[in-house]
């Protein structure tokens, strides 16, 4: 057993940064989805916006002031594009909720393609800050110190989020909504108001996603897609609107991803989906999701 | 990168696909008035013999993760015609560029348009090896001439050969098996290897296999990755670092490439497991994109800008002073194709497929290229291949040429 765990050590280390940056990526999807009913595909577009602001403000050269600036660049702008799409799904309110997906994925095809045209269709790789760009030896083995500062960051921001969500007169409203959106509008909130700081926090994650998860994935046309289907495997996993959810869909995908594909390499592109099957066989409403979904009732 | 066969299914390919596909319909009905015009218009006309007009469609991605190729290929292309009034084998160019896009859902129909509604004499290009084989029957029916400059699925001059379909740039099992060979003779006895999950890839490693092993090497161990979905190598690297070979050789072009050879540094087997790869593993601009990663390792390819011979001289000058980067491969392997069909148009005074294809058959050694001479055989080229190693020279990253490997035909041939 202990010679098992030391031979997939990395592995398993790898899926925990991996799970880190999903965990990032998915709450905002989750909540967005789970409270506002609006299945925001523009999400990976914004994960890219924000790896690509990455590549303007750092780039090559390693540095903790560009890295930060990004940071905070990127969260301003995907606390606008939130407000953005909010201010656009808003007249599709009241209609089918595959309306405003279609809208998001319209919005998702424009932002990605003009990326492209801004930024070329080369992959652009971004230097982690310095300290961070080096690798540390794990029992032996070498692995990216940037990916274990990534670990811990998820975990300060997971705690941070389940405190928010959980503990809070804001985080009661959140999880009102959840559960049932019409009910609080009775009881005098703004429904439009909660929309567009939902949205707003939503994007702006996955932004931030975006840079954090700059120096792992680096940047090139066509990530968008790949980061907005393993967010969403994560938040079926979950469950809607679930901060618990969105924590352990991320761990469990973040380990199938790689310790998955490590024991059972012949498997490699089936074992993701493979996962949200079995899932989705046992448990349709996701591992923590609520028991009636809002809208659907 | 060179071998796309149908990339696996997701949304985003789909919608994708879907929107790639209505602007290459667009591309190619607008093709003869504003595309079109990049050739034909602006050429004094009559500088050659002939004196005719041959309207060629060049094939290229313009859209979609193919696109630095695409780009690259038409530089190659325009390069030569400008050395050359714009005439190939005295004739005038037309050239009509259509949008190949990512795979065969968009580029058979944009092929299909320049045949039926371009009235092009000759198609050169195409990136994706699923559309060219996509096209080979059209090219038999039309008896016109297809030149294919970067495709490189072993069935095109293989198993699917038909006498229309030529090609000017690699054979995917070339460049493995000198690789294989080489790692063998300089008595290497384990090698782990890995390469995406597609047809490019699985041919890649069937002929590196089959020339490691065939001169004595043993496979440590082998892992096929899931094509274009896979951002993370650290669980294939743990694999290959477990099994503890003598070294890894593997086959990524593009986004995977930058991704791979980066990995391959941060998880630290760059400074235990010496990395060798096919060519493309570091050709072009993926090389900004690994850095300091890439320095080190040594592929094998039928191309550098490094060759030292007064045609590949003349041709990088030439090419850096037009585009302002260094030529690539697939730069060279449409520039060639524009070389080989002016001699070939030369020869047989006469764009029909059938006397352009026996002329191309009788070029003999094509002795002005900046690959070095070559030859075609089975329609492939019969050509060296170089062991090239990456080297940061002040401050760029370059190939440079190592030694030959020697000449490589076509495995199988």
């Amino acid at each position: 057993m202990l010679g098992w765990f030391d031979a997939n050590l990395v592995s398993i280390l790898n899926g925990f940064a991996i799970g880190s940056l999903l965990f990032i990526l998915a709450i905002g999807l989750s909540i967005v989805f789970g409270m506002m009913d609006v299945l925001n595909l523009a999400h990976g577009a914004l994960y890219l916006l924000g790896s690509y602001l990455a590549v303007s403000f750092v780039g090559g050269t390693s540095s903790w002031g560009g890295f930060l600036v990004a940071l905070g660049v990127a969260a301003l702008v995907g606390l606008l594009a939130g407000g953005g799409l909010s201010a656009m799904t808003e007249p599709l309110a009241r209609r089918p909720i595959l309306d405003q997906a279609l809208l998001t994925l319209g919005v998702s095809l424009v932002v990605a393609e003009l990326l492209s045209i801004a930024y070329g269709n080369d992959v652009l790789s971004i230097a982690p800050p310095p300290g961070l760009d080096g690798s540390t030896s794990v029992a032996g083995n070498a692995y990216p110190t940037y990916r274990l500062a990534l670990i811990g960051l998820g975990l300060v921001l997971a705690v941070a989020v389940y405190l928010v969500v959980e503990r809070t007169s804001v985080g009661a409203l959140v999880r009102a909504s959840v559960a049932d959106r019409d009910m609080v509008s009775a009881m005098g909130i703004d429904n439009r108001k909660v929309k567009i700081a939902v949205l707003g926090i939503g994007s702006m994650l996955a932004t931030v996603a975006g840079v954090l998860g700059g120096p792992v994935y680096g940047a090139r046309p066509g990530l968008d897609g790949t980061i907005l289907i393993l967010a969403l495997v994560v938040v079926v996993i979950g469950g809607l609107g679930s901060v618990t959810g969105a924590l352990i869909g991320a761990l469990v995908i973040g380990q199938v991803e790689s310790l998955g594909r490590a024991l059972l390499p012949d498997l490699a592109s089936f074992i993701l989906f493979g996962t949200l099957a079995v899932v989705l066989v046992v448990r349709p409403r996701g591992l923590f999701g609520p028991k009636t979904l809002a809208g659907v009732r | 990168m060179t071998a796309a066969s149908l990339p696996p299914f997701s949304r985003r390919k789909l919608l994708g696909a879907f929107g790639v596909g209505t602007s290459a319909l667009l591309l190619t009905a607008c093709g003869g008035g504003s595309l079109g015009g990049d050739g034909g218009g602006s050429a004094a006309g009559g500088s050659g013999g002939g004196g005719g007009t041959i309207r060629v469609g060049l094939v290229v991605p313009q859209a979609g993760v193919y696109t630095p190729l695409g780009v690259d290929m038409t530089n190659g292309w325009q390069l030569w015609l400008d050395q050359n009034d714009n005439t190939i084998g005295g004739y005038t160019v037309e050239t009509v560029t259509a949008d190949e896009g990512e795979g065969p859902d968009t580029g058979v129909p944009a092929i299909q348009a320049l045949l039926q509604n371009e009235d092009v004499d000759v198609v050169v290009g195409i990136v994706n090896s699923a559309t060219a084989l996509g096209v080979a029957d059209q090219f038999t029916e039309a008896k016109k001439l297809l030149l294919i400059s970067n495709a490189g699925a072993v069935a095109i001059t293989g198993d699917a050969r038909t006498d229309y379909v030529w090609r000017t740039s690699f054979s995917n099992a070339q460049n493995s098996y000198a690789m294989g060979e080489h790692l063998a003779a300089e008595g290497l006895t384990s090698v782990y290897i890995l390469a995406p999950d597609y047809a490019a890839g699985q041919e890649n490693v069937t002929a590196f296999t089959a020339a490691f092993e065939g001169a004595g090497g043993t496979v440590a161990g082998s892992a096929l990755t899931p094509f274009g979905t896979t951002q993370d190598f650290q669980p294939f690297l743990s694999g290959a670092q477990a099994a503890a070979p003598d070294a890894v050789f593997c086959f990524y072009s593009g986004g995977e490439a930058v991704t791979f050879v980066t990995q391959y540094a941060d998880f630290g087997l760059k400074d235990s497991i010496p990395l060798f790869g096919s060519g493309f593993l570091t050709e072009g601009s993926v090389l900004t994109g690994q850095g300091d990663a890439a320095v080190g390792v040594q592929t094998s390819l039928h191309y550098s800008t490094e060759i030292d011979n007064d045609a590949n001289t003349a041709f990088v000058e030439a090419y850096q002073a037009a585009y302002d980067s260094l030529p690539t491969c697939f730069a060279m392997a449409t520039f060639d194709a524009a070389n080989v069909l002016s001699r070939a148009v030369e020869e047989a005074q006469a764009l029909d497929g059938d006397s352009l294809a026996t002329a191309l058959g009788g070029l003999g050694e094509i002795d002005d290229s900046p690959r070095g001479p070559w030859t075609f055989e089975d329609q492939n080229p019969r050509q060296t291949v170089y062991l090239r190693e990456v080297a940061d020279e002040g401050g760029a990253l370059i190939n440079t040429v190592v030694s030959e490997l020697g000449v490589y035909a076509q495995p199988g041939s």
